[in-house]
């Protein structure tokens, strides 16, 4: 099964020679024997450094198994909770190296935890991209460091979380669980850095601007990114609520964006994430769409009718060339629904043309002859 | 060492260019005795890769015209030095500070080269480059006194949605082409391809593709890299060009299509081919070239009798070469000049300067590329245009700093020069770049000539190199069926060999 382009090669594919079983034996026996040493050892509330080392080595060899992170999470408490409550003197060296970072003891100690184990869990996370549990044990790391730490020392934890993971997203731009913990990271930085005023308008922590600008890095290295135009939806009400823009600006704004992906559908009319995007354009002209927040402001009927008729205009020379395109004529029914909905009297398009490219879609794709049958049915055609 | 005289062979290889060191480096593990020779006093042949005084005795050697050069592929070479030698002024560095390759070939992705050259286990000697973009120079017209214009080549979707020439309708254009050609030999394009294939590509673009603006049509030549012109290039030789491109894209990395071997191209490969060889036992002696060869009818076997250039007689049960280096008594190969009326003018230019803007990183976060590609454009599509291979000093061959330029233009060579000077304009550096030194030279096609057939069943011709720049994949090809012949039943699977102990690979 391959994912995004990069295979995952199945266990049942290994080398089944007699040699291999008995390896493979003594390997679950070892493994084995390591789970249950584990599992005995943090019944009996041994959270000693051993049983630390002891999940360390079973979560290499298998970091699904999210009941050890439990385990791991649970020493880690343990032994960060010793440490803040500690009384007793700090080493000289330990004094020192707290003092360089400008934190007191107890706190540079567990600052010390946190990096460690975010250290180990690189090369797992290399390996295993897309396993939830070392996101997730990550994510738990930096809201430790958050809720111990002064906000100067978290900061800096989660800005390094910024370059990793915009790291993982250069080795697989389409990796969710990339994009979902950067919204996490922007977030954190951006309160950590907000100096408790509240304001995320003009708030020096603002990270909205550069996170739109890095949507636009990443669809043009790769146009078919649903996640990366997706992200870039959820930025826009609050990239033009922080730039204070106006109805003028707003509008150059949304004219610009339908700009960027009429131009992306004529390159390719054939990819479905960029008919999404376009979908969300003219959902946010839609009062009666709660998901999508308005952009133009006024945005009332005749924006929104001016809106379909320029784009229904647009997709329909889109036809042009690409007239076995599917997405095409969804778009273009879809549009007109809605039009004859606000504007009912509207002479963009007609019925009879409605016919025409139900027909055509029909014919490019008889397998879904259900769908479009309801379709006909519910727009009257 | 021993003399040769009286030893006796299994196989007889002349000449050290790329199809014969190739053959040898399959045979590296068939414990046969091997002879491999050359009649130069230096690795490649015809592929060789040379330093600056080596090029100054190369010239000297092929400055004639081609009837003192009937036995090589080249002839009218000539250099040229540049004037200013003042206090800083850009100098040439030393000459083994450079690595100057004959015939630079640009190798696909797709190409069946390179898994053998993983397979047979010598990748690990070898440093590839990737070779990244692709530009047009578009020359002003004449008497006009603005710049030629450097445009790069939309190599992929992302390219094309980002490039500002193209409107719209260009846009959609040339990405259904492109569709077209990613998928043209398959069934369901198949039909079209044959209605096709005559058309001339600039015709088939505008009348079947709706472009036909120059800014759409000049790139797609340029993938293609034809030697004629414009109006004689057509879909058939343009659609599987491009769409070897295509499909080599993103092969090894984001962003480019074709790599090429560090220090020196294919005499590079050649050279760590014939070494691998000589672990295994092959015998390498140099100046040395085939002088006669004929039947041996006392020995009961079919062996042939060989007598080297030193007058060494040596016997062998194969004798393995291209056209050029085999005995006149034994080939049919034809001497005649007039046959081969073809040829390409070739230059290598040493330029002042990197050329940093040339060399922009495949993607981003991608590699440097060590090399680009530039199509000239020809002044009317009735002309031919240069193609030029441009090559930083990270590809080894000329020292940092400075950069290489490889010209090549069929026929008549006046416009060579006049091409790379359009090419250096157009960069608008400051102070503009100059050609520090300049080596010129006549590269001749193989007379045609029916393939394999020679009067001796144990001689054995391999295809020579084009003399285009694109590496075919014939050439490996004909090397498999020379090792299948040689092999015989005992043949196991082509250029797959095990690591020897003891050789450390970096896996």
């Amino acid at each position: 099964m391959q994912s995004h382009g990069i295979p995952r090669v199945a266990a049942t594919t290994l080398d089944k020679s007699e040699q291999a079983r008995n390896k493979e034996r003594k390997q679950i026996i070892q493994y084995q024997a390591l789970e249950r040493d584990v599992v005995d050892r943090v019944k009996a509330k041994d959270y000693s450094d051993t049983t630390f080392q002891l999940t360390s080595q079973l979560l290499t060899q298998n970091p699904e198994y999210y009941t050890i992170w439990n385990y791991r999470r649970l020493v880690l408490q343990h032994v960060s909770a010793r440490e803040l409550a500690a009384d007793e003197e700090p080493s000289e060296q330990d004094a020192a190296a707290a003092n360089k970072a400008g934190l007191p003891p107890a706190q540079h100690e567990v600052l010390l935890l946190i990096k460690e184990d975010l250290q180990f869990l690189i090369p797992l996370l290399k390996q295993y991209p897309k396993c939830y549990w070392i996101w997730n044990h990550r994510s738990w790391l930096l809201g430790t460091a958050t809720k111990h730490l002064p906000a100067h020392s978290a900061v800096t934890l989660w800005q390094a979380e910024l370059g990793l993971v915009s790291k993982m997203l250069g080795l697989d731009s389409r990796n969710f669980h990339g994009w979902g913990y950067r919204r996490e990271v922007v977030l954190a930085i951006e309160r950590l850095s907000s100096n408790g005023d509240g304001e995320k308008g003009s708030g020096s922590g603002n990270m909205v601007e550069s996170e739109y600008a890095y949507t636009t890095k990443m669809i043009q290295s790769n146009l078919s990114n649903f996640s990366a135009w997706h992200y870039r939806s959820q930025l826009i009400p609050r990239l033009l609520s922080s730039r204070s823009a106006d109805t003028n600006a707003r509008q150059e704004f949304l004219n610009a964006e339908f700009e960027l992906i009429t131009r992306a559908l004529y390159t390719d009319p054939y990819d479905q994430s960029l008919w999404f995007y376009h979908q969300y354009l003219m959902a946010t002209l839609n009062p009666a769409n709660a998901q999508a927040l308005p952009v133009l402001e006024p945005c009332g009927r005749v924006e929104h009718a001016r809106y379909l008729e320029r784009e229904i205009g647009s997709v329909r020379e889109m036809l042009e060339g690409a007239e076995d395109c599917k997405y095409i004529y969804q778009a273009l029914l879809e549009y007109s629904g809605r039009y004859l909905e606000v504007e009912a009297e509207g002479g963009e398009v007609a019925l009879g043309e409605m016919r025409g490219w139900l027909r055509e879609l029909r014919g490019i794709d008889p397998l879904r002859e259900g769908r479009w049958r309801d379709l006909e049915r519910k727009m009257g055609l | 060492m021993d003399s040769l005289d009286n030893t006796s062979w299994d196989v007889v290889i002349t000449g050290t260019g790329l199809p014969q060191s190739l053959l040898a480096l399959s045979l590296s593990r068939s414990g046969k005795q091997i002879l491999h020779i050359d009649r130069n006093d230096y690795y490649g042949g015809d592929e060789a890769a040379l330093s600056l005084s080596e090029a100054e005795q190369w010239v000297k050697k092929h400055g004639g015209d081609a009837s003192e050069n009937a036995d090589s592929a080249y002839s009218h070479a000539t250099i040229s030095h540049s004037e200013a030698q003042e206090e800083g002024a850009k100098k040439l560095g030393f000459s083994r500070a450079y690595s100057l390759a004959l015939t630079p070939h640009l190798i696909y992705a797709r190409s069946n080269l390179l898994p053998a050259v993983v397979s047979s286990r010598t990748h690990s000697q070898l440093e590839f480059q990737a070779v990244g973009s692709w530009f047009t120079v578009t020359a002003p017209p004449d008497g006009s006194s603005s710049q030629s214009r450097l445009t790069r080549v939309p190599s992929g979707r992302e390219d094309v949605f980002r490039d500002d020439s193209l409107d719209l309708r260009a846009k959609r254009s040339l990405m259904k082409f492109l569709r077209f050609v990613a998928s043209y030999d398959e069934e369901s394009e198949q039909q079209r391809m044959k209605q096709l294939k005559s058309l001339p590509l600039s015709v088939a673009l505008k009348q079947h593709f709706g472009l036909s603006s120059a800014t759409a049509v000049a790139p797609l030549l340029a993938l293609a890299l034809p030697t004629v012109s414009e109006a004689e290039t057509t879909m058939e030789f343009a659609v599987p060009r491009i769409a070897c491109h295509l499909r080599s894209i993103g092969m090894f990395g984001p962003g480019f299509s074709a790599v090429l071997p560090k220090w020196g191209g294919l005499a590079e490969i050649a050279q760590v081919a014939c070494r691998a060889c000589a672990v295994g036992g092959g015998v390498y002696v140099l100046g040395q070239g085939v002088k006669n060869a004929t039947h041996a009818e006392d020995t009961g076997d079919s062996k042939l009798r060989l007598e080297l250039t030193g007058g060494e007689k040596v016997l062998a049960e194969w004798l393995v070469g291209c056209p050029r280096d085999m005995p006149s008594t034994i080939s049919t190969h034809n001497m005649s000049r007039a046959a081969s009326a073809e040829y390409m003018t070739k230059s290598i230019s040493i330029v002042s300067s990197p050329l940093t803007s040339l060399f922009p990183p495949t993607a981003e976060g991608g590699v440097i590329p060590a090399g680009a590609v530039v199509w000239v454009e020809s002044a009317s599509s009735s002309s031919r245009s240069v193609r030029i291979l441009v090559h930083s000093s990270e590809s080894g061959e000329c020292p940092a700093s400075q950069c290489v330029l490889y010209a090549s233009l069929r026929g008549d060579p006046s416009y060579l020069d006049i091409a790379v000077q359009h090419l250096l304009e157009s960069l608008a550096e400051r102070p503009k770049p100059e050609v520090l030194w300049r080596m010129q030279y006549r590269h001749h096609a193989e007379a045609e000539q029916p393939r394999n057939t020679t009067t001796s069943e144990n001689v054995v011709t391999l295809q020579p190199l084009s003399t285009d720049i694109v590496l075919e994949d014939d050439v490996l090809t004909s090397a498999e069926q020379a090792w299948r012949k040689i092999m015989g039943d005992g043949a196991a699977e082509f250029m797959k060999f095990e690591s020897r102990e003891g050789v450390d690979e970096d896996e």
